[in-house]
């Protein structure tokens, strides 16, 4: 079978053939897709972040956010509708680059993307703006005076891993704040950045010349292909939101200049709190089917995704229980959505991983056990002594702990500080505001409930940071300006 | 004589054969797993958990085999602990983790081993070879399989003025230039043996002073281990070419050996003339590439993760899992590197990065 061939990217003012282009190859099953990604030199790059430069400035800066709100609006309602051309084209490749299956990339896209409509969008910039209006012009200043936020002037995304459409993140909060933006594919998802930057100007014709999307080889494009082309475009930058890991960030802030905002965002550790008042007979099994869908989206490659849920001792349904029935909704899940199939290294880490837990049991003796059959594709590794907070081998492998109190597993999380971020936590109001106080000064930066961890609300922090605040600008007109502007008016008496 | 000296006794004779049928490395591969299932403990309750008995274990590939981190969570050994025993360590490249320990109650079924298979993959018919040896002697490794496994290449084949040129103030490049500069001289056959990282610093050397030697016909040299972080990564290629360009040793004469502490027999290429080489072993040795999860056989040209049954182990385990890729070829099976770079596809932190952050 040949494989279908994509041309991946989006290039406002070049023409396919005056860019080298190189090919990523991704198959499943029988499904072959060849995906050309375009690698441009150094003179080619600068003239790219001049042209959506110069087309922001024209088309973007001078547009309402209310008006940019309707029209990402616009896009995001084509990417809702499943008859539409782009939908279409999504549902069909990404789960062939991600190998993810096709149901739980279509279910995901569509809660993902229903949180970017008009009334989530107005709620977001909300969320880092009282008053959205700084955005437009200048407003007010409760000190007296008046602000208004600029946009970076021009915003670089470097987006990685395999979450389908997780470009969109990024690309919206560029387009609020009016940034002309140049994205890097991951080539691990080299597809969506693309046909998102189609769809908005096909639904709003100006916009068209105000994005770009790119490709060089590796996170931070020092060597390889492409490497003079993201050299370019890093000395043009003036802001930069990157995401991978904290040892490909730190190769690409070393190369910034120091004038330059970085915004990285790294790997992260989920977790898990079940407390007593959840594991009733009644109320155990729901959780536990909750914990399992967080577990099974994006079989645990989300940053938000769980690696262990600690569960607390004492209640009618004891730790081990919960995690047979997290076992067996994970067997559910899996008729529903399969696990993608591995490739040779993940499987030796998933081996290794199960292997771990396996040469721990004696030595522990108690309850200790891998749970499930060693050559299913989800696997629970339970353990009754309190285990570190580290991470599984991923792909549905998840742990649970025993634990006495919810309360002990605080320094355990603690202690891995700079990879905290998402903490599902299924208990009384009164526990989740106790336990959200001690994680939110350990260093957790968002808590969901169970089957929510995978699923951000709009408007969320990413990583504890403002998604918008973070990439603008304030210019002040003070008091002192104003008051002395008045007697230079031509009415000045 | 007791069931373990019955054991080495028998092993001895069987490395010693010229070959073996495959009935004959069952039986003994058998009698070698119900030894251990018996003596060993913590081998015995992995086995119960594989569903692995004395009654269902037919054929050696039935075998379950022990990943090798559990040489670091347990003592494997069938043989208690005693005054003469020696333990070889893994290295512990890997930051906190612990090291993994192989017990050898006596060192005479692994010298055999090394002996026999040595004689026949390395040194190719000739009795003995003037050999410099890269890496530290016993007395400053006592722990290390491949102290010990030089030391005795040098005992067993080399001639009297061989010695080693590691010392614990550094490579003595002076001396060993002065040995190679002897035998281009006196064209007699030269042997360079040791870990793939002291030869990269020896060419290193031999740039920084602009020397380059052409041994005679019959020289070669032995390579093993990888880089391990203790020199320049060079790819494979780029090491062969230039080894073979410093020294004048032909690519076919450039032999690497693949070993691991948790084994008690090595495998061969002949020669890195065509990279990557095919690795083979002796009689006493088989090899399966398994799917990790499973512990299946791959489908014959898949890459799958290499299990070896080393008889030679008599005291820890026969069957061990690797974290090796391997892929089947013509003699035996390509060596494609170790099975890591598992590194995260999405946002979420993998294990991989987790460890370097913890060791940093």
């Amino acid at each position: 079978m040949t494989p279908q061939r994509i041309t991946a990217g989006y290039l406002p003012g070049l023409g396919e053939d005056e860019v080298l282009w190189h090919s990523l190859s991704f198959a499943q099953g029988d499904r072959r897709l060849e995906v050309s990604v375009p690698v441009l030199s150094a003179a080619q790059m600068q003239a790219l972040a001049q042209r959506v430069r110069t087309a922001a400035e024209q088309h973007l800066r001078p547009m309402p956010v209310a008006e940019i709100i309707d029209a990402i609006d616009r896009a995001i309602a084509r990417l809702l509708d499943r008859d539409d051309s782009f939908r279409r084209e999504a549902e069909a490749w990404l789960p062939v680059v991600s190998g993810y299956d096709a149901d739980m990339v279509r279910l995901g896209m569509t809660g993902f993307f229903k949180t970017f409509r008009a009334a989530q969008l107005r709620r977001f910039v909300a969320e880092d703006f009282a008053n959205p209006g700084v955005l437009d012009c200048f407003q007010p200043a409760p000190k007296g005076g008046a602000a208004r936020a600029f946009g970076p002037d021009l915003l670089v995304h470097s987006w990685a891993g395999n979450v389908p459409a997780l470009s969109l993140w990024s690309l919206v909060c560029g387009l609020l704040v009016k940034a002309p933006s140049i994205g890097k594919l991951a080539s691990a998802e080299p597809l969506f950045a693309g046909w998102f930057a189609r769809l908005l100007a096909e639904v709003h014709p100006p916009l068209a010349d105000c994005l770009a999307v790119v490709w060089w080889s590796g996170a931070g494009g020092d060597s390889g292909l492409g490497a003079a082309g993201a050299a370019a475009l890093y000395a043009q930058a003036d802001t930069v939101l990157a995401y991978g890991g904290n040892a490909s960030l730190d190769a690409l802030r070393r190369r910034l200049p120091v004038t330059t905002r970085f915004l990285p965002h790294g790997h992260k550790l989920g977790f898990g709190l079940v407390g007593m008042q959840a594991l009733d007979a009644l109320k155990a099994p729901a959780v536990a089917r909750l914990a399992a869908w967080d577990v099974m989206r994006y079989d645990q490659q989300g940053c938000y995704s769980p690696h262990v849920f600690y569960v607390e001792r004492g209640a009618p349904v004891s730790p081990r229980a919960f995690a047979d029935y997290l076992a067996a909704e994970l067997a559910n899940l899996q008729r529903r959505f399969a696990r993608r199939p591995l490739e040779l290294e993940e499987g030796a880490a998933v081996a290794k991983w199960q292997q771990s837990v396996e040469w721990r049991a004696p030595a522990d003796g108690g309850e200790d056990v891998l749970i499930g059959p060693a050559d299913a594709p989800w696997s629970v590794a339970y353990s009754d002594s309190l285990q570190p907070l580290a991470p599984t081998a991923l792909y549905r492998t998840i742990a649970v702990v025993g634990v006495d109190t919810l309360d002990a597993v605080v320094p355990l999380v603690a202690a891995q500080r700079e990879f905290l971020q998402t903490a599902g936590i299924a208990a009384a109001p009164e526990t989740l505001y106790r336990l959200a106080g001690l994680l939110g000064a350990a260093g957790v930066t968002r808590i969901s409930a169970m089957g929510s961890m995978s699923m951000p609300e709009a408007g969320w922090h990413h990583d504890g940071r403002f998604n918008l605040l973070d990439l603008v600008r304030m210019t002040e007109i003070e008091q002192s300006a104003e008051i002395a502007a008045q007697p230079f008016a031509p009415y000045a008496d | 004589m007791d069931k373990a000296a019955l054991l080495v006794a028998d092993l001895l004779a069987f490395i010693a054969l010229d070959a073996c049928t495959d009935e004959q490395f069952d039986q003994l591969a058998l009698r070698l797993f119900a030894y251990q299932y018996e003596s060993n403990a913590p081998f015995r309750s992995f086995c119960q958990r594989r569903g692995a008995t004395l009654r269902n274990v037919r054929t050696w590939s039935d075998i379950p085999a022990v990943p090798i981190d559990a040489f670091k969570a347990m003592e494997l050994r069938s043989a208690p602990a005693s005054a003469g025993e020696r333990v070889f360590m893994t290295s512990g490249t890997t930051g906190r983790a612990a090291r993994g320990r192989h017990f050898h109650p006596q060192l005479a079924v692994y010298d055999l081993s090394m002996t026999r298979n040595f004689a026949q993959r390395f040194m190719r018919g000739d009795e003995r070879l003037s050999m410099g040896i890269l890496f530290p002697d016993e007395q400053a490794m006592p722990n290390s399989s491949l102290a010990h496994y030089l030391a005795l290449a040098k005992s067993a084949f080399g001639t009297p003025d061989s010695r080693y040129y590691l010392t614990p103030e550094g490579l003595d490049m002076p001396g060993l230039c002065a040995a190679l500069e002897e035998s281009e001289r006196s064209g007699r056959p030269y042997a360079l043996l040791g870990a793939s990282f002291s030869l990269v610093h020896v060419m290193d050397g031999l740039r920084a002073h602009n020397r380059s030697f052409r041994l005679p016909a019959g020289s070669r040299i032995l390579d093993t281990g990888g880089y391990k972080g203790q020199s320049r990564e060079l790819p494979l290629e780029d090491f062969y070419a230039d080894l073979s360009q410093l020294l004048g040793v032909p690519r076919s004469h450039c032999i690497n050996m693949y070993g691991m502490t948790e084994l008690s027999t090595q495998f061969y290429d002949e020669g890195n003339a065509t990279l990557p080489s095919v690795k083979s072993g002796p009689h006493w040795i088989r090899s399966r590439l398994v799917e990790p999860v499973t512990g299946r056989s791959v489908a014959p040209g898949e890459r799958g993760i290499l299990v070896h049954c080393d008889l030679a182990n008599y005291n820890a385990v026969t069957t061990i899992l690797t974290e090796d890729v391997g892929l089947w070829a013509e003699g035996g099976f390509l060596l494609l590197g170790r099975a890591e770079g598992a590194a995260a596809k999405g946002c979420s932190l993998a294990v991989e990065e987790f460890v370097k952050a913890a060791a940093a």
